[in-house]
């Protein structure tokens, strides 16, 4: 294990490993089977959904229940734009802006109250946006839902629908990726960790918590809209039930498995969020829910930190087993939190109540 | 005129059910700190509970009255094995969990009993009567006095005896309180027991309307929140009246605001609740509560 | 005979250790003072007899060990404790705070004694008994503390800081009372205390605390007549 993460530090080892990855990514939809092809393209749709959840929730660590609502409306302003003819670039950018108008408008009232107010406000956006969607049948065709054909590979491509389909949600999601990288690492992510870590210090350093919550939550719904426009992209239909509420859990509990807070764990999430469904359907259909409650109570328990976090709690066992010296264990949960802390009991005074 | 009345009364009625999930969340909000998202999927579980006892051949009441038992058995025992670890720690992951929870109940609900709809009966009879003119259905009416009736015996509990106050002053301040000697982990079983015998008092009075389906309480709860948070997290009575008040409001606008109409009224708490925000972000019962460092 | 006893009694918050030995032991009827400066560990050394910290070494109450009890089996066992910030309860009334104090008790008739006494003895809670405790003022608050503590009537009272954030005439009616109240019931207490005068105007000995372990120990009269205690503690 040790030589492994030796070898892995070495820069051109890391080159190397982009490299092949990248290659394999670029090979295999020319080789694998349709089915197939269609499922890594969904996982990227969804990867991009998870994405924007992070932001607000991992790295802002505000509770958001409404990602879903975002990925509806993105999709919706996509088929509206296609069967309008509009230019396919303008209909990408309406699909990320109006979502996001959206988003800002709720946020701005939602991120007055503090706590929780976000996720009781927009758990409400699924149930909402539902009958809304059904409601406005000049724009979203109703309970019928409306389709978009407009993903099919161009001639001189050479190439299959699937495999078009998978180029095209990857350069985006390979784009959104990067962009949300560089965010969360720059100063603003700087900013939106210690608004989640602390409000009242973030206020002492000329932080405003309100601000950035806001400005968080917009670039979720952005997010959330282009993953609805690269569902159009995929699945070239659209209806209600897109945005349901069992869907809008699914994505909040694909973000905690993939690992929140992280970038990579964001793609674990969106293979998450498609694999497991389809396994457990597979199997039997009315598994699916239990099994989805079980594996993210599970995660919480013994993995806090999602997926993403396993390599690293793998390492410092063996390497706990292998110089036999108890280090005090440093655990990441969901929300950033000492876990061991939390164990103690009631110790804490509860905040302004006392 | 008959109409108004009827739908004020009716909307009373639907508000109840509002109530008495909006009463659970308070309980617990007021005694952990936290918001129990899992509160609906728990109602869920305790209606089936009351089916299953049915089905054995139990009239409605009892065994309405035996779900509410084994509700509280099973608040408390999710307290003390599922949310106690997270207690005391950052509240985001204790929500995540309930968020898990609610996943969790649903899906046991739909593995054992399926996904279809199932008769539930009414606990009042399907009659109505008259008043000033109107017609008025007995069950809304019933549904109405069970949450009056609840929040009078909830405030002879905390007011006035001792298990009360004990409830309260661990609410406030958990260590201090242990310093008085008061089993706080206990105390922490009882509230979320109480709240899970509520949310199942709020699944018997909702199944019957619905019918019995493992998502019944989804938009149920999202109306319990919307009280909450319009009425203050802070004062029961607070969400009692906000969830009257929704109930009432958005059945007067299902049927006088032609846009609205009965499949969009679930917009009526939200727009109600932009504005209290805005306008008055502790809630309209609420007291400020000043986050210290 | 010796009510309670520290032996090297160490003390963690998470991976920090705030006790790195602390000995001293309070007899019957006695009272005792932990001097020292801030960070010292006086208050910690409070919070591991009553179980509030993970604590190592040996703490012995009235010949038990009650290292790694609970807060609230502590309690039961007649130790009350006055916690740093004075832990009332804000939202509850002055009479339900006193209430909670007497949650362990059954004889209704001594606890309306008690209740009685403690408004006797703090004549300003009388007046506002039926009011919010966060309504009070800072002593008010500090004597509900000390009475709430009271009402559980407890062979041994852990007292931490009673005159912080008070004016020094309201601190001084604090301690007056407390002393009172010590001659009247005869209950132990181990005192937490940054001002060395106001201590030893109710202790007859006392140990000073220094990162965490003791550095001085004597009765009051000796630790009094002591050059370095004087500059330290006593202003000059």
């Amino acid at each position: 294990m040790n030589r492994m993460s030796k070898l892995l530090s070495n820069t051109w080892v890391r080159v190397a490993v982009v490299v092949v990855v990248a290659a394999l990514l670029l090979i295999a939809p020319l080789v694998l089977p349709v089915f197939a092809n269609q499922t890594l393209t969904r996982m990227g749709v969804y990867a991009v959904a998870v994405l924007g959840l992070n932001i607000i929730m991992g790295y802002t660590g505000q509770v958001m229940l409404g990602q879903i609502f975002f990925l509806g409306v993105g999709a919706y302003v996509t088929a509206y734009g296609v069967n309008n003819d509009w230019n396919i670039v303008v209909t990408f950018f309406a699909a990320c802006i109006l979502p996001g108008l959206l988003g800002l408008v709720i946020a701005l009232a939602a991120a007055r109250l503090g706590g929780l107010a976000i996720a009781m406000v927009t758990i409400a956006l699924p149930i909402i946006g539902v009958p809304l969607a059904k409601r406005l049948t000049d724009l979203t065709g109703g309970s019928q839902g409306t389709s978009a054909r407009f993903s099919s590979a161009p001639d001189w491509t050479g190439l299959d629908n699937d495999q078009w389909q998978y180029y095209m949600v990857m350069v985006i999601t390979v784009i959104g990726f990067v962009l949300a990288y560089n965010l969360v690492r720059g100063k603003f992510g700087r900013a939106m960790a210690i608004v989640r870590d602390n409000e009242a210090v973030a206020r002492s350093i000329g932080i405003s918590p309100y601000r950035y919550k806001v400005m968080a939550f917009t670039i979720a719904s952005i997010f959330g809209g282009a993953s609805g426009f690269l569902y159009m992209v995929a699945v070239q239909y659209t209806s209600p039930e897109t945005m349901s509420f069992a869907h809008s859990i699914s994505l909040l509990a694909a973000m905690v498995v993939g690992g929140a807070a992280s970038i990579a764990g964001s793609l674990i999430g969106g293979v998450y969020y498609v694999l497991v469904p389809q396994v457990t359907n597979a199997i039997d259909p009315t598994v699916t829910a239990i099994s989805q409650g079980i594996i993210l109570v599970a995660v919480l328990f013994i993995l806090p930190g999602g997926l993403v976090s396993l390599p690293r709690v793998i390492r410092r066992l063996t390497r706990k087993r292998d110089t036999a010296v108890a280090t005090s264990p440093q655990t990441t949960s969901p929300m950033h939190q000492d876990a061991g802390q939390a164990a103690e009991g009631p110790e804490t005074e509860r905040q302004g109540q006392s | 005129m008959d109409t108004f009345i009827q739908l004020v009364i009716d909307g009373l009625a639907l508000g109840s059910v509002y109530a008495a999930l909006a009463l659970a969340i308070v309980l617990v909000n007021q005694s952990t700190g936290l918001i129990n998202f899992s509160q609906g999927a728990m109602a869920v579980l305790s209606a089936y509970f009351a089916y299953v006892l049915i089905g054995w051949g139990f009239p409605t009441i009892l065994a309405i009255l035996g779900s509410i038992v084994v509700s509280f058995l099973l608040g408390a025992i999710v307290e003390r094995l599922l949310i106690r670890r997270f207690e005391g720690g950052d509240p985001d992951t204790a929500v995540v969990v309930t968020i898990g929870l609610l996943t969790l109940f649903t899906g046991i609900a739909g593995w054992i009993w399926g996904y279809n709809n199932r008769q539930f009966p009414s606990l009042f009879p399907l009659e109505t009567v008259d008043i000033l003119g109107a017609v008025v259905s007995v069950r809304s009416i019933g549904t109405t006095l069970t949450i009056v009736g609840i929040m009078v015996v909830l405030q002879l509990l905390f007011q006035g005896t001792k298990l009360g106050l004990a409830l309260r002053a661990v609410a406030i301040n958990p260590s201090s309180a242990a310093y008085s000697g008061l089993p706080v982990g206990r105390l922490l079983m009882i509230g979320w027991g109480l709240a899970a015998a509520l949310g199942a008092v709020a699944g018997a009075l909702v199944a019957p309307a619905l019918t019995l389906t493992p998502g019944m309480m989804d938009t149920a709860l999202v109306y319990a929140l919307a009280a909450v948070i319009i009425g203050g997290l802070n004062s029961p009575l607070g969400a009692v009246v906000a969830a009257w008040g929704i109930g009432v409001l958005e059945n007067l606008a299902a049927v006088y605001v032609p846009f609205i109409g009965y499949d969009l009224k679930i917009a009526v708490p939200f727009i109600i609740l932009f504005v209290v925000l805005l306008v008055r972000p502790q809630g309209l019962f609420g007291r400020k509560v000043v986050v210290r460092v | 005979m010796t009510l309670l006893e520290l032996d090297n009694v160490t003390a963690w918050y998470g991976p920090v250790q705030v006790l790195d030995g602390v000995s001293l032991s309070v007899p019957d009827n006695g009272a005792v003072g932990i001097l020292g400066a801030n960070g010292a560990g006086k208050t910690t050394t409070l919070r591991a007899i009553s179980g509030a910290v993970r604590t190592g070494g040996r703490i012995t109450y009235d010949g038990r060990d009650i290292r790694g009890l609970h807060p609230e089996q502590v309690a039961k066992l007649g130790i009350a404790h006055v916690p740093e910030g004075r832990g009332t309860l804000g939202q509850l009334t002055v009479r339900e705070n006193l209430r909670v104090g007497a949650y362990l008790r059954k004889d209704r008739k001594a606890v309306a004694e008690d209740l009685d006494y403690c408004l006797e003895l703090f004549p300003n809670l009388k007046d506002r008994i039926s009011s919010s405790a966060s309504a009070l003022s800072g002593g008010e608050q500090q004597m509900l503390a000390v009475a709430r503590a009271f009402m559980a009537r407890p062979r041994l009272l852990l007292l931490d800081e009673a005159s912080l954030g008070l004016a020094p005439s309201t601190a001084k009616a604090v301690y007056e009372a407390i002393r009172r109240l010590r001659l009247e019931s005869g209950i132990a207490m181990l005192i937490v205390e940054q001002n060395a005068n106001l201590a030893f105007t109710l202790v007859d000995s006392a140990i000073v605390l220094e990162t965490g372990r003791n550095v001085l120990s004597g009765s009051s009269a000796e630790l009094k007549g002591m050059d370095e205690i004087r500059r330290a503690y006593l202003g000059g």
